[in-house]
């Protein structure tokens, strides 16, 4: 009887707090439980890196010998493509002076916040940040990896600190485009899906047409559609492409360009507003 | 002083679990030591024990995750109920019923975080949930069951009467 009456008290309860979560009325204690906690798991987390990058290295030796071939490789192309990239760059400028295009994104503005936490819970892939609503930081802000690519949208915003929902969490969507030129026939828009987490994948492109130009390696990038994420912003590259030949549409899998699960640092992109923030 | 050491021990095992466990994957999971610290408390020490430490253990977890608050204190409560396996006694051992109400505990947790989000409007991918990050989590979990147990067992009062702690038989 006793641990009936227990039960029925913790779900009543739990119930009250999960609403009350919802609604944000418990945001405070949530953030003095962050402020509290956040030191400690920075610590931790210091303390676990390096052991972490011994054991890792020491299982991982013969990937990384052949990753490094491979990326030195890649480099040298990569070398070479920017050198064309530079020249196309000062000729895009020379032909948008001359005819008064506005830029994209003149000057992001970006906050830059340090990852005290990830979500525990194996359902959800999220991280702690240590900046706020006080700082400016505000839900649906979009978060880049220290290099610039995608990582996240702000989904939970304290005064001090913030949820930031991974690309690869089961909620997390994003409008985005293969990069590449188009095959012959085809508009620009040939390469467009939506790019969404896949707890078993990371993250999944889907809806793309059946003959949107699309091979391993190939860049991914949002496409701006929907007004939540600023165009061109790469997300990762495509790791292996799902082709049916009955299927209205194909499917690849692709290899976020940050490293979701060691990020320490990363950037709020606070000059951008999401649609959804900007208001009608 | 028990409450006070078990909170002590179940936020620093919350604190792990947000910073440097998340380094730590085995079959893609991560285990959960918080919830295996509340089935550990509530087999070792009893269900009694258990209705104080678990809905503790579930605030801190939620304190440290992106859930809404309550989600893990409800989700962790069936460890409770299973705790009741410490009185049935099937075979002259602690640890295997423990090992049974961890993993048993794990799944149920599984099972009601993901209708919890589900009600919350966020995304529920069951099969895949399921499949990839549940019933790996009830084996791992397991696994990572004898780290938390044996030491809560040392620093808890003697065995009960007829029972053993690891499967050996304890004179009285």
């Amino acid at each position: 009887m006793r641990v009936i009456w227990w039960l029925l008290t913790v779900v009543a309860v739990s119930l009250v707090s999960i609403l009350l979560s919802e609604q944000r009325a418990l945001d405070p204690v949530q953030n003095v439980s962050l402020s509290i906690t956040a030191p400690l798991e920075g610590a931790l987390r210091d303390l676990a890196n390096p052991i972490a990058d011994v054991f890792q290295g020491i299982v991982d030796r013969g990937d990384l010998v052949r990753e490094n071939e491979r990326l030195r490789e890649e480099k040298e192309l990569l070398e070479k493509q920017l050198a064309n990239q530079q020249d196309a760059q000062v000729r895009i400028r020379e032909l948008e002076d001359a005819l008064g295009v506005k830029q994209n994104r003149p000057e992001d503005k970006l906050l830059v916040a340090n990852v005290i936490a990830q979500d525990p819970s194996g359902l959800k892939r999220a991280i702690a940040i240590d900046r706020g609503s006080a700082d400016g930081v505000d839900e649906g802000m979009v978060v880049l990896s220290r290099n610039g690519s995608l990582i996240g949208t702000v989904s939970r915003a304290y005064a001090d600190f913030a949820w930031v929902r991974l690309i690869t969490d089961p909620d997390s969507t994003v409008n985005a485009q293969v990069e590449g030129a188009p095959a012959a026939g085809q508009d620009a828009s040939a390469a467009r899906g939506v790019a969404s987490g896949d707890v078993r994948q990371g993250v999944v492109l889907d809806l793309l047409p059946p003959d949107a130009p699309v091979t391993e390696g190939s860049l991914v990038t949002t496409s701006g559609l929907g007004g939540n994420y600023p165009r061109a912003l790469l997300i990762g590259s495509v790791n292996s492409v799902d082709e049916r030949p009955a299927a209205p549409f194909k499917k690849a899998t692709v290899e976020p360009a940050a490293k979701l699960s060691a990020l320490e640092m990363v950037l709020v992109l606070t000059s951008f507003k999401p649609a959804r923030l900007a208001g009608p | 002083m028990k409450y006070f050491t078990a909170f002590a021990a179940a936020f620093f095992l919350a604190a792990l679990g947000a910073s440097a466990m998340p380094y730590v994957k085995v079959l893609g999971v991560t285990p959960d030591l918080v919830l295996i610290f509340a089935a550990c408390w509530a087999m070792v020490r009893g269900q009694g024990e258990g209705m104080w430490v678990v809905p503790m253990a579930g605030l801190l977890h939620d304190l440290s995750s992106s859930d809404p608050l309550g989600t893990s204190v409800l989700a962790l409560s069936p460890i409770v109920l299973l705790a009741a396996a410490r009185e049935v006694r099937p075979v002259d051992t602690e640890f295997v019923p423990t090992l049974a109400v961890v993993g048993a505990g794990s799944l149920a947790y599984g099972l009601l975080s993901m209708a919890i989000l589900a009600a919350a409007g966020q995304a529920a991918p069951w099969p895949q949930s399921l499949l990839r990050v549940i019933l790996p989590l009830v084996l791992v979990n397991a696994l990572f069951t004898p780290i938390v147990y044996l030491p809560l067992q040392w620093l808890s009062p003697g065995p009960r009467p007829g029972m053993s702690r690891l499967g050996q038989t304890t004179s009285l």
